[in-house]
């Protein structure tokens, strides 16, 4: 197999259980060219150095277009519009600096330590409710029965959204997800299905965003609709929908990968676990060495502005970049014996987080929850042992996880 | 316990911030306030915050360390953890 062919491997659903060797293979060089066009990042160092790079722009999705109705008044106006407001209106994941800073500026002041660290509690009693669920069985559907349902409570809960709603936008989730996949992005009916999902979910939220305004709680939406009637700079309407629903989507698709990824984990490494169970204070390095090892998002794509000469490779401009995170995360220049999950090893530098300007704002949410899952999962589960290795996985190559996890119990304590 | 933050590495990730509040807050964008020498029973979220630092600027001198080992030990000689630079 030749060198410019390894990344559509990764894509490919039958290496989605074990993608480690291809990215070793990748490594050979710290940026490969593919059949495609598109340059692979796939080393330490040089996703670092380009993390911070100011030519690589997350501006990188072609424009959205919506799909001929068969009406001209809306083919020829009323949807292109829709579509310039959309593409100048992407959420901050896809947008550059000056907007992309002004954006993240006004989440973070509504993403306080304060509401975040209050939630520790809350996280705590969900889980012990869901573990609960499953007392009487002999086998828990992780994905199904927690990693899934309490990143989704937590998020409805801080951002203010009904959790009597989620049914509704579960599908509305996926669906969106997919616009960090390359093989979705470049299928034109996938797109057209991301852009009229979105339309449903700019609905649901622009409704919502009206109750708020009217009957504002101790939430995040609250507190981001409500800026600009105090008289403080605030985001525009339909920047406000756009960030309302990344962070929606945002806490349905990654933290499952990370809780499941970490009993996965855990459970092929059963001395860790035991050592977790008897000293729960392994936990917050343990969770740094998963974020490296099994990370939830395995790499994000990017677009170069200029001419980029990096790892004796020119990425010419207008070129699509992929920073490899997870291939990053296991370089031996890096990391002394990277394939092995090592929760002692203090020095965990990892790109489980991403880095850079775009560094995951949930970060410090996703840790909470998954150490409350895992360290009460490891007390709880009696004899827990997989039910099939490696589990089934969802279809996802950057934000990858099993879609399922059987894990046989002795019961629950 | 004493505490030293590589403000040279630090990029203002506010990650430490989250993990132990009491010790570690941002002004503004960048501007890192900490305290150096946080109570023992500070300890754990210290940790937390340490482990949580995406640019691995943190160090922390625990109390059950030697101090004389600490103050004489040649600085060149101490094993920080590897950095890679740009």
């Amino acid at each position: 197999m030749s060198d410019d062919t390894l990344f559509a491997e990764v894509l490919d659903g039958a290496n989605r259980a074990n993608p480690y060797p291809i990215y070793e293979r990748l490594r050979r060089r710290p940026v490969s060219r593919q059949r495609d066009g598109a340059y692979v990042v796939s080393t330490h160092a040089a996703i670092r150095s380009l993390l911070f790079d100011p030519r690589l722009s997350s501006e990188d999705l072609p424009p959205s277009r919506r799909p001929r109705t068969g009406n001209p008044f809306k083919d020829w106006i009323i949807n292109p519009l829709k579509n310039r407001v959309a593409t100048a209106h992407r959420p901050l994941i896809f947008r550059d600096p000056p907007d992309h800073d002004t954006l993240r500026g006004f989440v973070m002041k509504e993403f306080t330590i304060a509401r975040v660290n209050n939630l520790h509690g809350r996280v705590e009693a969900l889980v012990d409710t869901l573990i609960e669920r499953c007392r009487g069985r002999d086998e828990v559907c992780l994905v199904e029965d927690l990693s899934y349902p309490l990143p989704v409570a937590v998020i409805c809960e801080l951002l203010g959204v009904p959790e009597a709603d989620e049914p509704q936008f579960h599908a509305w989730a996926t669906q969106l997800a997919t616009a960090l996949e390359p093989d979705a992005r470049r299928d034109e009916e996938a797109r057209r299905a991301t852009v009229t999902t979105f339309d449903a979910i700019a609905a649901y939220m622009r409704r919502l965003i009206r109750d708020k305004r009217r009957h504002p709680a101790d939430d995040m939406l609250s507190g981001l609709a409500r800026r600009g009637d105090r008289g403080e700079p605030a985001m525009g309407d339909v920047d406000l929908i756009s960030t309302a629903v990344l962070l929606l989507v945002a806490g349905h698709e990654t933290t499952v990968n990370l809780i499941t990824n970490g009993m996965l984990t855990l459970l092929r490494h059963p001395q860790e676990l035991a050592r977790l169970k008897a000293d729960p204070e392994r936990a917050p390095r343990l969770i740094e060495e998963l974020l490296r090892y099994e990370p939830p998002v395995h790499f994000r794509t990017r677009k170069a502005l200029g001419a980029i000469e990096i790892g004796g490779t020119t990425i010419p401009p207008g070129a699509p970049v992929v920073l490899l995170f997870a291939s990053g995360n296991r370089d031996p220049e890096r990391f002394s014996d990277p394939d092995r999950f090592d929760p002692s090893r203090d020095d965990i530098q990892h790109f489980g987080f991403g880095g850079g300007l775009h560094y995951c704002v949930g970060a410090p949410l996703a840790r909470i929850e998954a150490e409350i899952a895992l360290v009460t999962l490891c007390r709880r589960l009696v004899e827990p042992r997989l039910m099939a290795d490696p589990p089934s996985y969802r279809a996802g190559a950057s934000l990858r996880g099993p879609s399922n996890l059987g894990i046989h119990i002795a019961g629950i304590v | 316990m004493r505490v030293v933050v590589d403000l040279n590495r630090c990029q203002g990730y506010a990650q430490c911030c989250y993990a132990a509040p009491e010790s570690f807050a941002l002004r503004g964008h960048e501007i890192l306030f900490y305290d150096p020498a946080p109570p023992d029973e500070a300890r754990a979220r210290i940790e937390r915050a340490r482990l949580a630092c995406p640019v691995r600027a943190i160090f922390v001198e625990a109390a059950d360390l030697h101090a004389a080992d600490v103050q004489e030990s040649d600085p060149s000689k101490v094993d920080l953890p590897k950095v890679d630079r740009p």
